[in-house]
């Protein structure tokens, strides 16, 4: 099927393949259509129907709340059923020589194991090597689930053969039903990406603050280590906030602790505990790492406090915790293009 | 000229905001700031999300979705994520309540957001309202470039090439400009075919006399001639295509 995009300063071509949704087919081309989650909830990618027939895929999205008129839809969820003209209300530009174009590809579930009761870390080895940034994320779906999901990678390598996810139990969730219940090693899953802008560059030459809640943290692990291979702590400072209920809830403390051994003290790590005091016992068992209590937010906004000079800030959680920490880091009077974060809600 | 009646003063928090729904169906963001109250389009113009669920802490408003900013005083961009200011209301404030008045359509415009008040009335008295329904052809290809036109509401579609049939794929948003040429030296004919894709609401001024008007300002003259060159550089600039 032919598509054309008329956005506000032009307009493209491009074709799909039948079932192939709409926004996969036009990034697959580098033609960067307008974005967050890419999964159905953000609403960032809505589109209006000028010309022609899609098929949606998924018409109880909860991205569909953001569409005012029967003739808008959703290009991450539709696919086309005839030749269609489109319109996107948003400039629209190439996608930049030096950034990884997304593409459609296979990978087995290599690993599976369990971080903590409910939180689960996946090894995936892909069918050709990858490009990505740090801090990105892949739509990733599993064999009669329905649907893509978009998990951030934890790993960082050029030319990567496998990807790491962590993926948090949610009850009733279809894909973490699955991933919990079933022997998933060895599984072909399929995958669409990389994709997100919330993106770190060691050509970035500034300070590093990273907010997460829960499984958020795994792009910030990304980025962190892309950033130690670069020995980029030696000249910009790094600080972490990592929240989680109460330290069973917490993981990867190990990995942050091989991270300050690594980068030395320009990077601070900071585990929030929102339910509990730390016990001593992790402060014995941690001792590189620092121990706070409180919501993740309000403990960065604590630490923070005068710090916030040449400062880009990459922000990844629950929505709750993502808008509270903009609150913060507005208050702070951060200007905006250094918040980074991927919109999923 | 229209004037509605919002709300009283005593229900906009001190620094804070709150939105409200007209009866013409015009959804309004009444903000404080001090002594000043300020009225906006409520809704966001990159993806029309509600702009009172945003943020705002006296000075400058935040839209949560995209975190697109402005100046609560004048309306104006902040930053660099913002691609175009809010619509702007004139605020008038009689016995504790807020009114808000629609004086001039050329104001949400924002090729003439910045021009002095007297010459947005000459403005005002040059502009002709038109309306086309669906189908309605503005100018065709090698039309003389007379007039330069504003959309008020509706949707225009932009046809290009030798017989005016390829897409050239323009969108547009409430208050931008089309038709500029008439502003512009040695560029007589249309290059492209101007068609109305719903019932649509147009602003049309002459561009001479609107010309006329900018010279015996110069100051509004240089603030519009810089915002239209910086218009035609973003449309120019799409990694050499035009």
């Amino acid at each position: 099927m032919k598509i054309q995009v008329n956005a506000r300063n032009r307009a493209y071509q491009f074709e799909t393949t039948e079932g192939e949704k709409i926004l996969y087919a036009g990034l697959s081309e580098a033609i960067g259509l307008p974005y967050e989650c890419a999964s159905g909830t953000c609403g960032t990618c809505k589109a209006r129907l000028v010309s022609g027939e899609v098929i949606d895929g998924w018409p109880e999205a909860p991205g569909r709340k953001y569409l005012k008129d029967d003739d808008e839809f959703l290009m991450c969820q539709c696919a086309a059923k005839t030749d269609v003209s489109i319109e996107v209300a948003s400039f629209v530009q190439p996608i930049e020589a030096d950034v990884c174009v997304p593409a459609a590809m296979k990978g087995v579930i290599s690993s599976a194991r369990l971080l903590t009761p409910d939180v689960i870390h996946l090894q995936v080895r892909l069918n050709q090597p990858m490009e990505f940034d740090a801090g990105q994320f892949m739509l990733v779906q599993a064999p009669g689930v329905a649907g893509y999901r978009g998990w951030s990678m934890v790993n960082h390598q050029r030319e990567a053969e496998s990807l790491e996810f962590i993926v948090k139990k949610k009850p009733g969730g279809g894909i973490s039903e699955w991933l919990f219940n079933t022997d998933c090693e060895g599984v072909e899953v399929d995958l669409f990406g990389p994709l997100g802008q919330a993106t770190f560059y060691p050509s970035l030459a500034k300070n590093v603050l990273c907010i997460a809640g829960g499984s958020g943290i795994a792009g910030m692990l990304s980025i962190l280590s892309r950033a130690a291979q670069n020995d980029y702590f030696s000249q910009y400072k790094g600080d972490v906030f990592f929240g989680v209920q109460t330290l069973k809830d917490a993981f990867f403390l190990d990995e942050f602790s091989k991270l300050r051994t690594l980068c030395g003290d320009n990077l601070n790590v900071v585990i929030a505990l929102s339910k509990e005091e730390a016990p001593a016992s992790a402060l014995n068992d941690h001792p590189q790492l620092k121990f706070d209590t409180g919501y993740v937010h309000d403990v960065a906004g604590r630490h923070m406090q005068g710090g916030y000079q040449n400062v880009r800030a990459y922000l990844a959680g629950p929505p709750p915790m993502v808008d509270a920490a903009i609150r913060v880091l507005l208050q702070a009077r951060m200007t905006t293009d250094n918040i980074c974060y991927d919109k999923f809600s | 000229m229209s004037k509605i009646r919002i709300c009283n003063t005593a229900e906009i928090p001190s620094n804070g905001m709150k939105e409200y729904d007209t009866e013409g169906g015009l959804k309004v963001l009444i903000a404080n700031a001090g002594d000043t109250y300020y009225a906006y389009q409520g809704l966001c113009p990159h993806q029309e999300v509600c702009l009172a669920e945003g943020y705002y802490d006296g000075a400058v408003l935040t839209c949560h979705q995209h975190l697109w900013q402005w100046d609560i005083t004048t309306g104006k961009e902040v930053g660099t994520l913002a691609e175009v200011p809010l619509e702007k209301y004139e605020v008038q404030v009689e016995d504790g309540e807020i009114f808000v008045v629609q004086s001039s359509a050329l104001k949400a415009a924002q090729l003439f957001m910045d021009v002095s008040d007297d010459t947005l009335q000459r403005l005002d008295l040059l502009a002709r309202r038109e309306k086309y329904g669906s189908g309605g052809v503005l100018y065709n290809i090698g039309d003389p470039t007379d007039d330069l036109y504003i959309l008020e509401s509706g949707r225009v579609e932009f046809l290009i090439g030798r017989d005016g049939t390829s897409p050239a794929g323009f969108v547009l948003r409430k208050g931008e400009v089309f038709g500029w040429a008439a502003l512009l030296e040695n560029q007589e004919r249309r290059i492209a075919k101007a068609t109305s894709l719903e019932d649509s609401v147009l602003l049309r001024l002459n561009g001479e006399a609107t010309l006329k008007a900018l010279e015996s300002d110069p100051v509004s003259g240089y603030l519009v001639m810089r915002k239209l060159s910086t218009l035609i550089t973003r449309h120019l600039g799409s990694q050499g295509e035009k």
